[in-house]
């Protein structure tokens, strides 16, 4: 039996690379996948707990988050796709619409 | 019990709102029917605040015709409003000067006739609105409605400067109320616990008479009060930081000195409606204010903050009076003015004695009276020759010699000669200041506004009036019509009336004087005030079967899984 | 003459009904006032004359029956009315009380009229020579365009001032007090097109005012005197009052509830009550006692009423023309001729006269008070009298003149001769309304000339004015039998014989600057008549014959100077007194300052004589003024017209100047009081108003609200990745933090 704290332990190293990949990384695409392997460790997480207590509430959520991370990335990839039809690029550095 | 027992006061303050309704359906086009329509509404209201002022009973409760319905229970927020003595006497004021307000404004306003009207009614709606309020959150809720018409009436249809001044105007008392309404949450949040927490006035009041004597009682025996416990403790602390934004809000409002430099620029840039509403209503609601809120609530920080405050009115009295000799502009000195009879309503009611606070009440109404109808008639002249500067008049008392003997009696009435309206009211608050503990030195200096205020107002009417005709311009100005005529003629009347009859009107302010003097004096170390004597008691809420259903216990399956 | 007395004595109307009927003495004018200037437009010159002078001889026929009313005197009882303060009855006097006026806590006051012999004689003194004002006005004003706005305001000024006589209380008195100074506002500047007049007029309201401040404070001090008073007095105070003293404080309670503190018979009792020394009291207060609570809290009884009749005088000083604020009369003298006779010379000057006998029971309580009143007076008379010198303008003469002798009025009041003040008062409405409308008489003849320089000689063209004119001359100047002679006299016996405690140097000092002042005024008066109708006609004269007026004008001047002459009977000492004959008047205002002398003689600070005057007083006084009279004549008859065309010596030209400056007065004030005032303003305006307040507190917060904004703005990047780090770090600070606590 591996304890619970391998798989929290696991999780975060997880959350942190994917944070960081977020933050720092220029490559749209990239930070997507970030953004994925921040939602995995947090289903991680869930099911680690739903282990350890013994029921099905943490699965139920791993469900939502996967379902959530589906469409977040259907959407976010059509954005991309969007944008570097309009500007041919997807360096996010390129875009900072948002200051105006 | 009829209709009109219980829903006069509704009927008083949404009036004008259905008016305003129905000026949305008539065709943009139709000047004519849309100022008729206005003036009927106005004048169908007054009838009725005549109504409600004749049927309020002196020696009644302290509030009376109340209405009371469920509102927003979840907040402990009722639609509440009733009114004592004081605000009946505003409201008759309000509703006086409405219908003569459209009159002022019929060939004033050429633009924007439909919209100008719609402001007009949506603010008298307000205005009365939260002088009948009874729930604190109710009366912040119109009190922050006011300032939306009255931006769009100087804002619109100001003179050239008015964007300027209607900004002004709008932070300038955004500032101050959005303080207060920390303050209120704030009162809302430690005068009860979770549950029974309320923002009707009399319950808020009611819940903080004991630790108002507490502190009180504590303050005489010079023990250390910040160790009180619970809410008294908490209101001593807190109480004058709360007292501040309250003060602070109704301080701009009134105005006193030094937040008074809005007043001038929005009085200048207001058209005549706006610049009569603004004397005759608005600057009231900040005396208002202190007289049913910040004193009451705060009777103990109104005693540490009383000399200060009382201070300040006196500048304000004589700082005005001497603003106004300085001036070049008669708008902005009768602006000025205002400031320095705004200062004797608040010394008088600082004084914390019963000729003081009446003749506060009552100086009140006759600021409303007199300044409005200095406003009126100057904007009578200002349509004919489109200056505010004195220089550009001279003389022109023989062209216009009705005018002149109108603008006369009303400035006679302003420097308070006995007879007309101004006299009676400035002698109580006089006579209530030296009676008072402030000090001989204060007081003295108070009366001095009487010599300026001669020493102004005539050079004014010097200045405009008399002397050679000095301007050619001038030769040709038309004496008041007909229609202008019958507007100042209401003004002229009420300034006799009320100066030689003041009596039928101080008997409705007698008893509010009295219980606000009471609860003031609540504050004052060592004092014997009974929380009976204190206690407000208004209607409670209806019952209705929407108040059962959340007690009722749920059923279903749900409730079986519980 | 037992059939005369009986006839005097018997009222035609019976009092106590008559006196509900007071107000209308008030309401005739007034209505005519209204009646003239709204309709008067319409109505037409000849109606407006009707109604106006109809109005005020309505007025003075119902002052006819309420002077009859107060002498009514029915089974050897006089007329009295009922005392609301104490249990007993004011004497001689009847009252209407018409209900409240306005009441806030303890403080009310009632619409209460009342006439005693004081305000009774003043009543007749107002609506007759106010009428006559009137009919001579018809005449004087028959080419004025404004005729209608003319009579609406000379009519609400006699009801203006028929107020402030029957008011009984103070601040009803202060209704009229005001009335009477915006009436003369309106009147000073009738002629507003011109500046200087307009001015003027503004000039005398705000000098008013300044009066009417110390008055207000005044009536305040009394407030809270009254107050104490009630609070701390004892069976002991109200013993003095003769009858239960129990009933009687409860009465004067009563009677405060019902009439307010300020009524004149409440402040009576109150002076009846208050001994002046401890020693007196037994156990009550007197003036000695301190006050206990209240914001005059510590001081004394005595110390505050004697602060709050100087603030009286100041008040009085202001509407009669006293020092320092006698400045705005000789500029009143802008107004219509006329108006200057009733207003500036009959009625409205002498108030603050009336003022101080009405409240004679309180200012006999105070020497330093009585003291300061005589030492102003004969200050302002002889300063007057020296300025009326040198002044060549008719008007401004007799303008200096009235202030001169109500200064003398003062002197009189100050020193406690009260009814020889108020005879005076009533002569000197005669021979100086007189010696007014004899001047206007002689502009008018003359094409408004004004300058006495440039008249002369017009007693053959004018003979009535001349007539009337020298005997209201011989008035003032004091000339044995004219009846000024006896009221002057009777005021400078009064104060060398009376003596107030502690000021025992005033009686001597004030007799003999009075005896200055005498000569002073037979000087300028004999300059004046002898410039005006003797000698040759003046070459710079603008018409070459004057011509007389018409009979609306003499009429009056004629029974002005039979007044005059007659009113002496008032002086002599017919009436038998408590020691030897009494003068008339005296004996008449008897039950009107009997409180006074009572309290007086009961006080020992002020001693009041009623010896009458020997013939050796009349002889030194009337040489006095003979000789004065005689060195004008001879300076302005023989001695100057001699030495015509040649240059005065320096030092009298200096002289002349100053003195036909005024001393320099206005322009002292113009430089002390009015520039530095404005000056303020204007700096405070610009610095305090524009700069500190409005630009940098309010403008300010707006431009640091404006800086601190942009100057976030370069925070505001649009990385959407910069912004995550941001939350992460704030996120992480947050975990840190908390790990911390939890650690902890």
């Amino acid at each position: 039996m591996v304890p619970i704290s391998y798989y929290l332990i696991l999780a975060a190293a997880l959350f942190c690379l994917g944070m960081f990949g977020v933050l720092i990384r220029r490559n749209a695409l990239v930070v997507f996948m970030c953004v994925e392997l921040m939602l995995n460790a947090a289903n991680l997480t869930f099911l680690a707990f739903a282990k350890q207590n013994g029921d099905f509430i943490g699965h139920v959520s791993a469900f939502f988050v996967i379902a959530v991370a589906a469409a977040e990335a259907s959407i976010g990839l059509a954005i991309v796709i969007a944008v570097f039809r309009s500007r041919g690029t997807v360096n996010i550095d390129e875009m900072r619409t948002m200051k105006h | 019990m009829s209709f009109f027992d219980t829903h006069l006061l509704n009927l008083v303050v949404y009036l004008p709102l259905v008016f305003a309704a129905l000026l949305c359906l008539i065709p943009t086009g139709e000047r004519g029917q849309l100022r008729t329509i206005t003036f009927i509404g106005m004048l169908v209201d007054a009838v009725f605040g005549v109504w409600a002022y004749l049927r309020f009973e002196p020696g009644g409760a302290e509030f009376q015709l109340e209405y009371r319905t469920r509102w927003l229970e979840q907040l402990g927020v009722s639609y509440h409003i009733g009114v004592d003595g004081l605000a009946v006497s505003l409201l008759l004021l309000t509703v006086f000067l409405g219908p003569l307000v459209v009159m002022a404004s019929q060939t004033y306003i050429t633009e924007r006739v439909k919209e100008f009207h719609i402001s007009l009614l949506l603010l008298q709606t307000v205005m009365l609105g939260a002088l009948v309020s009874l729930d604190v959150l109710l009366f912040y809720i119109f009190w922050e409605a006011m300032l939306i018409p009255m931006y769009l009436l100087v804002g619109v249809w100001g003179a050239e400067d008015r964007q300027m001044a209607a900004v002004k105007f709008f932070l300038y008392t955004l500032v101050g109320s959005l303080l207060m309404l920390v303050a209120i949450v704030a009162l809302y949040f430690i005068s009860s616990t979770p549950g029974t927490r309320s923002f009707d006035y009399a319950t808020l009041y009611n819940s903080l008479i004991a630790a108002n004597r507490e502190i009180s009682s504590c303050m005489a025996t010079g023990g250390n009060c910040g160790e009180l416990a619970g809410l008294a403790g908490t209101l001593y602390r807190w109480g004058p930081w709360m007292f501040g934004a309250f003060a602070l809000a109704f301080a701009i409002k009134v105005p006193m000195w030094p937040v008074h430099t809005w007043l001038p620029d929005a009085h200048v840039q207001a058209p005549v409606a706006g610049s009569m509403i603004l004397a005759g209503v608005m600057l009231k609601m900040g005396t208002f204010g202190f007289w049913r809120y910040a004193i009451p609530f705060f009777p103990t920080a109104t005693q540490q903050a009383r000399p200060f405050l009382a201070v300040l009115a006196v500048i304000g009295i004589v700082y005005g009076a001497l603003m106004c000799l300085a001036q070049r502009d008669i708008k902005k000195l009768i602006a000025y003015s205002s400031v320095s009879h705004l200062g004797y309503c608040m010394l008088g009611m600082l004084a914390l004695t019963h000729e003081g606070a009446t003749g506060s009440a009552y100086q009140m109404l006759n600021h409303g009276v007199s300044t409005g109808a200095l406003f009126l008639l100057f904007g009578f002249i200002y349509e004919r020759r489109h200056t505010r500067l004195m220089s550009d008049y001279g003389g022109i008392a023989k062209v216009v010699p009705v005018f002149t003997a109108a603008f006369l009696i009303i400035t006679f009435s302003s420097i308070a000669v006995p007879g007309t309206n101004g006299f009676v009211g400035e002698f109580l608050v006089l006579l209530g200041t030296f009676k008072s503990n402030l000090g001989m030195g204060i007081a003295s200096v108070s009366v001095l506004g009487v010599i300026l205020g001669a020493a102004y107002m005539l050079w004014m009417v010097q200045k405009v009036f008399f002397g050679p005709l000095t301007h050619r311009e001038n030769q040709h100005l038309s004496d008041l019509s007909l229609r202008e005529f019958a507007t100042v003629l209401p003004f002229l009347i009420l300034v006799l009336v009320m100066g030689l009859m003041p009596q039928p009107f101080l008997d409705r302010i007698n008893p509010s004087t009295e219980r606000f003097i009471t609860r003031a004096s609540l504050g004052i170390p060592g004092n014997n005030v009974q929380a009976d004597q204190v206690q407000i008691s208004v209607m409670g809420l209806p019952a209705s079967d929407l108040a059962v259903a959340p007690t009722a216990q749920p059923s279903g399956p749900l409730a079986v899984r519980r | 003459m037992d059939a005369l007395k009986q006839f005097f004595m018997t009222a035609p109307v019976d009092p106590t009904v008559f006196a509900h009927s007071l107000w209308l003495i008030i309401a005739l004018p007034l209505i005519g006032a209204f009646v003239c200037g709204v309709f008067g437009k319409m109505l037409g010159r000849a109606n407006v004359h009707l109604v106006a002078c109809a109005a005020v001889a309505g007025s003075f026929a119902l002052s006819v029956l309420a002077f009859w009313s107060v002498s009514h005197v029915q089974g050897g009882m006089p007329v009295s009315t009922e005392n609301p303060f104490s249990t007993g009855v004011v004497r001689y006097a009847i009252s209407a009380d018409y209900g409240t006026w306005f009441s806030a806590g303890t403080f009310r006051v009632n619409y209460g009229l009342m006439v005693d012999h004081l305000s009774g004689i003043l009543l007749l003194v107002i609506t007759g020579v106010g009428f006559l004002i009137h009919l001579y006005s018809t005449s004087y004003m028959e080419h004025d365009e404004a005729y209608w706005r003319y009579f609406a305001y000379l009519n609400l000024f006699v009801a203006a001032m028929l107020t402030l006589v029957l008011a009984d209380s103070l601040v009803l008195l202060f209704v009229g007090w005001e009335g009477v100074g915006m009436a003369s506002y309106l009147l000073i500047g009738f002629w507003y097109s011109d500046t200087a007049k307009a001015w003027a007029g503004r000039k005398a309201f705000v000098t008013n005012r300044i009066g009417d401040f110390a008055f207000l404070i005044g009536s305040f001090l009394v407030v809270l005197l009254v107050g104490a008073f009630n609070a701390q007095a004892t069976s002991a105070n109200f013993g003095r009052l003769g009858g239960n003293a129990e009933t009687a404080q409860v009465r004067f309670r009563e009677g405060l509830q019902q009439q307010g503190p300020l009524s004149f018979r409440g402040l009576e009792v109150m002076a009846n009550a208050l001994p002046v020394t401890a020693e007196n009291a037994q156990g009550g207060v007197s003036l000695q006692s301190t006050i206990a609570e209240g914001p005059l809290a510590g001081r004394t009884f005595g110390g505050v009423l004697t602060v709050a009749l100087l603030l009286f005088l100041l008040g009085a000083a202001g509407k009669s023309a006293q020092f320092p604020l006698y400045v705005w009369l000789p500029d009143a003298m802008a107004g219509p001729t006329p108006v200057s006779a009733l207003i500036h010379a009959a009625t409205m000057v002498t108030a603050g006269v009336y003022l101080f006998s009405r409240m004679s029971f309180l200012l006999v309580m105070s020497p330093t008070a009585m003291v300061t009143v005589a030492i102003i007076g004969t200050v302002t008379s002889l300063v007057a009298a020296l300025i009326a010198f040198a002044q060549d303008d008719i008007k401004k003469v007799l303008a200096y003149s009235t202030v001169s002798q109500l200064g003398i009025m003062f002197m009189g009041v100050g020193m406690g001769i009260f009814w020889a003040a108020v005879l005076h008062l009533v002569t000197h409405a005669f021979f100086k309304a007189c010696l007014f409308l004899g001047a206007g008489t002689v502009m008018h003849g003359n094409a408004d000339e004004t300058d006495i320089k440039k008249l002369g000689g017009v007693r053959k063209e004018m003979p009535w004015t001349w007539a009337t004119f020298l005997i209201a001359t011989l008035a003032i100047t004091g000339i044995v039998p004219l009846s000024g002679f006896f009221s002057k006299d009777a005021i400078f016996h009064g104060v060398h014989h009376n003596h107030l405690h502690g000021y025992e140097w005033a009686s001597n000092a004030l007799y003999y600057v009075g005896l200055l002042i005498a000569a002073c005024t037979a000087f300028y008066m004999s300059r004046l008549y002898l410039l005006t109708f003797e000698g040759k006609r003046s070459a710079e004269a603008k018409v070459a014959h004057a011509h007389e007026s018409s009979w609306y004008m003499t009429l009056p001047l004629v029974v002005l100077a039979v007044l005059s002459v007659v009113s002496l009977v008032y002086a002599l000492p017919l009436m038998p007194g408590r020691n030897g004959p009494q003068p008339v008047m005296e004996n008449f205002l008897g039950p009107v300052f009997a409180s006074a002398e009572r309290i007086a003689s009961a006080g020992k600070r002020v001693e009041l004589d009623h010896s009458v005057p020997t013939f050796g007083n009349y002889l030194v006084a009337w040489l006095v003024v003979v000789a004065s009279g005689a060195l004008a004549g001879f300076m302005y008859m023989k001695f100057f017209p001699s030495r015509a065309g040649q240059p005065a010596p320096a030092f009298a030209r200096a002289t002349r100047r100053f003195a036909q400056n005024k001393f320099y007065v206005d322009e002292a004030y113009e430089f002390l009081v009015i520039r530095p005032v404005k000056n303020v303003s204007g700096i405070l305006y610009k610095l305090v108003d524009t700069v500190l307040i409005d630009t940098v507190a309010v403008r300010g917060t707006a431009w640091v609200t404006t800086r601190v904004g942009s100057a976030l703005r370069y925070v505001q990047t649009g990385d959407a990745q910069a912004y995550a780090a941001v939350m992460a770090l704030a996120l992480l600070g947050g975990a840190v933090y908390a790990l911390i606590q939890v650690l902890q």
